[in-house]
């Protein structure tokens, strides 16, 4: 009977401390590796018995796309997440749409001015947290394209595996040197560039603005500069890498193609995300190296990833609860040690400062070669319709790299089907005049 | 009296009617909320013009810019050529398969289990599959098609290649299921009517093609339809595999409507783009139903 009570005694309790607790949900996307998930909950777990005002339930929602899709369904019904991860370059939708809630207010609370509190994060991430000066976004995990090479070809072709390519130039150079042809078919390319959806558009930015330009209007999500000398030029090397100096495969290649042609020796050269660095650590049988990407004009990196933000349609006491939730994920250690476990360099720059973090880079070279190419970080592009924005740039680009049209038509093209899914929002805003 | 017995009945029947208005209602409910009321709302959708920052109006305007959108048109090409390109040859095969193994024993046992296989599969994971099995240079099919002097092929990464790529998992997926519903057909065929044709002097294929195939009319009525919805919705491996890519060379109507209700937030156009394909496929279906019902009144 003492037991009994007590026992009862014991539930009450616990059914007392979870009445008083915030419940909040947190979206979560997992982009590469399911293992990912089971980290995120533990993380989650972590910050449920750090403190006793707030109970989260973390909740997987699928990719960056999807959850997306989940979030703003869930807003549609009324029933938005208190927090949800977001891919960084759709927070600007966000915004303009007015589905997340600027953070202003709650970081005003914690006593600091928006620009002081987005000052903790790597300049480069900024300008995709931020919209006309409001922060709506805080990053969480990040990433840059970067070129990954196999010591071996490089050995084989008789260059030095310490001097990667610095300039195009170079790498172009290198490549016809690392590329074996039978005939007319490649046994062994020089580069593989990964061109599929999502991928292409963000690889293509990154040399664009490498050779100049800007892709896009950084502050605005009005215009995008596809008919511009920088991207024709950018889309022209890509073209040339093919059919002029055929050191890459014809068409498309999507990133386990080319992560497995990398793996196989059947390509020595590879760009991708450093977050698959961990992923190429792991099958990877050969010994490789990382490398900055090669500079046309000058270095670009930009900038992938997530952020973390407040759908709309959350009440004052959850928006605080989702605050507490936010901190705890930014913070030093803990946004650290998801780097760490993850290969996404952490957004937060007092995480490096931290010994655990220091021992890590000092352990893996290639990684911290990923994060000094931070120092050349451009934002993301994203605009209206960012998605869309960027197919129309994608499908023409794939198009080029199967020999199906020419750079310059292309980006003609490209532009004209990009302004057709921007004008609903150019007419709104800049084409709107007093009347 | 008898004006008093009819009331009675009468009385019976409308007491009868409200039980099964009552035991219907829950269903008819259900219906309701989760088809009927969907329906309606895409038919409004589609006929309500919003785009961003404006206030709704009535009218045609996404149906005319659905239909002057060149992806539209690539899509719709698209579509057809993967209809016909998976329909066709699947149901060739499906019933070749089917007469092929239609005799009971044990080693047709077997094969029929073997062909239906792929069935078993979630399209998904098949996709997940394949991805590998086209793998430029590794991939199984490179691998097999090196001992023939060929070197890689980028199956799913060339605009060229790659329809044709997605098309032949869909019927390498879908025959066997079809075969099924073939053999049931074969085995509804009485014995008696090719036992008559055969004493006639009719040879093997005189028999196939003048008394199986017809009275196979309904099973390919039935098939067709299915296959017909089936090249419309099943289009799981396409985004596993392609994303609708290269240059939207494998988009097919589906993805096109997902593309633009979920990444361009275009509800209207996702909306007629909706109308426009039920409609096609609900004229498609009464279409084929009706042609081959009216040619299949064979009795033996």
């Amino acid at each position: 009977m003492r037991q009994l009570l007590l026992a009862a005694a014991a539930l009450l309790s616990v059914g007392g401390t979870a009445q008083a607790a915030t419940d909040i949900d947190f979206f979560f996307p997992v982009p590469v590796q399911g293992k990912l998930a089971i980290e995120m909950t533990r993380v989650v777990e972590g910050f449920n018995a750090s403190q006793s005002d707030v109970h989260v339930t973390p909740v997987y929602t699928g990719s960056y796309d999807d959850t997306n899709l989940k979030t703003r369904a869930a807003i549609s019904a009324g029933k938005p997440p208190a927090v949800a991860l977001m891919s960084a370059n759709f927070i600007r939708e966000y915004a303009i749409d007015q589905k997340a809630v600027s953070l202003d207010g709650l970081i005003g609370k914690d006593g600091q001015t928006p620009q002081a509190f987005i000052g903790q994060f790597f300049p480069a991430v900024r300008p995709n947290a931020t919209e006309d000066g409001h922060v709506y976004g805080v990053p969480f995990h990040n990433s840059t394209p970067i070129l990954y090479y196999s010591v071996e070809a490089f050995q084989q072709a008789g260059l030095d595996p310490e001097k990667p390519p610095v300039t195009w130039q170079e790498w172009v150079d290198d490549a016809k040197k690392l590329t074996k042809h039978d005939g007319d078919h490649l046994v062994q390319a020089g580069v593989e560039i990964v061109s599929s959806y999502d991928y292409l558009g963000w690889l293509t930015s990154g040399l664009a603005m490498s050779n100049g330009g800007d892709y896009f209007n950084h502050g605005w999500g009005g215009e995008v500069y596809y008919n511009s000398p920088s991207t024709i030029g950018a889309v022209q090397f890509l073209d040339d890498l093919v059919h002029k100096h055929q050191v890459m495969p014809e068409g498309v290649i999507d990133a386990s193609a080319a992560s497995s042609a990398f793996f196989s020796g059947r390509t020595a050269m590879m760009v991708a995300s450093t977050g698959a660095l961990g992923y190429v650590r792991d099958n990877m049988k050969k010994p490789f190296k990382v490398a900055f990407m090669p500079r046309a004009m000058r270095n670009a990196a930009p900038i992938g990833g997530a952020s973390l933000l407040i759908p709309t349609g959350n009440s004052p006491e959850r928006q605080q609860a989702a605050w507490k939730l936010i901190s705890y994920l930014t913070s030093p250690a803990v946004n650290g040690a998801w780097s760490r476990f993850t290969g996404y360099f952490a957004p937060r720059m007092a995480a490096y400062d931290l010994p655990e973090m220091k021992a890590y880079l000092a352990q893996d070279p290639n990684a911290k070669v990923a994060i000094d190419q931070l120092a050349y970080g451009e934002p993301w592009f994203a605009t209206f319709n960012t998605v869309g924005v960027r197919k129309a740039l994608e499908d023409q680009v794939q198009a080029v790299l199967s020999g199906k049209a020419k750079p310059a038509d292309a980006m003609a093209q490209a532009q004209k089907d990009a302004d057709a899914l921007l004008r609903p929002y150019v007419e709104q805003t800049a084409l709107k005049l007093p009347q | 009296m008898a004006g008093e017995d009819v009331r009675i009945g009468l009385a019976r029947a409308s007491r009868e009617n409200m039980v099964a208005a009552v035991l219907l209602a829950p269903s008819l409910l259900f219906l309701a909320a989760f088809t009927y009321w969907p329906v309606f709302g895409v038919v409004l959708r589609s006929l309500t013009e919003q785009r961003f920052g404006q206030s709704a109006s009535w009218g045609f305007g996404n149906f005319i810019r659905l239909f002057a959108d060149t992806h539209f048109h690539r899509v719709l090409v698209n579509t057809v050529l993967y209809a016909v390109g998976t329909i066709v040859p699947s149901l060739v095969l499906a019933l070749f398969l089917a007469v092929a193994l239609s005799k009971p024993g044990r080693l047709t046992g077997l094969l029929r289990t073997v062909l239906m296989l792929p069935q078993m599969v979630p399209l998904v994971a098949a996709a997940a599959l394949y991805v590998f099995v086209f793998l430029p240079g590794e991939g199984l099919l490179d691998h097999y098609l090196a001992y023939f002097g060929r070197y890689a092929t980028n199956w799913l990464g060339s605009p060229d290649l790659a329809l044709p790529s997605v098309i032949l998992i869909t019927i390498w997926k879908n025959t066997g299921y079809y075969m099924l519903f073939f053999l049931a057909g074969l085995a509804g065929i009485p014995a008696d009517l090719l036992e008559a044709a055969r004493i006639d002097g009719a040879n093997g294929w005189r028999r196939f093609r003048d008394v199986t195939l017809p009275l196979l009319g309904p099973t390919f009525a039935f098939v067709g339809v299915i296959a017909m919805v089936n090249a419309l919705v099943q289009i799981d491996h396409i985004i596993v595999m392609t994303g609708g890519g290269p240059s939207d060379s494998t988009n097919m109507i589906l993805y096109y409507i997902y593309q633009q209700a979920e990444q361009n937030l275009d509800l209207g156009l996702a909306s007629a783009a909706t109308v426009v394909c039920v409609g096609v496929l609900l004229a498609l279906a009464l279409l084929s139903l009706r042609r081959l019902e009216r040619g299949i009144h064979y009795e033996s």
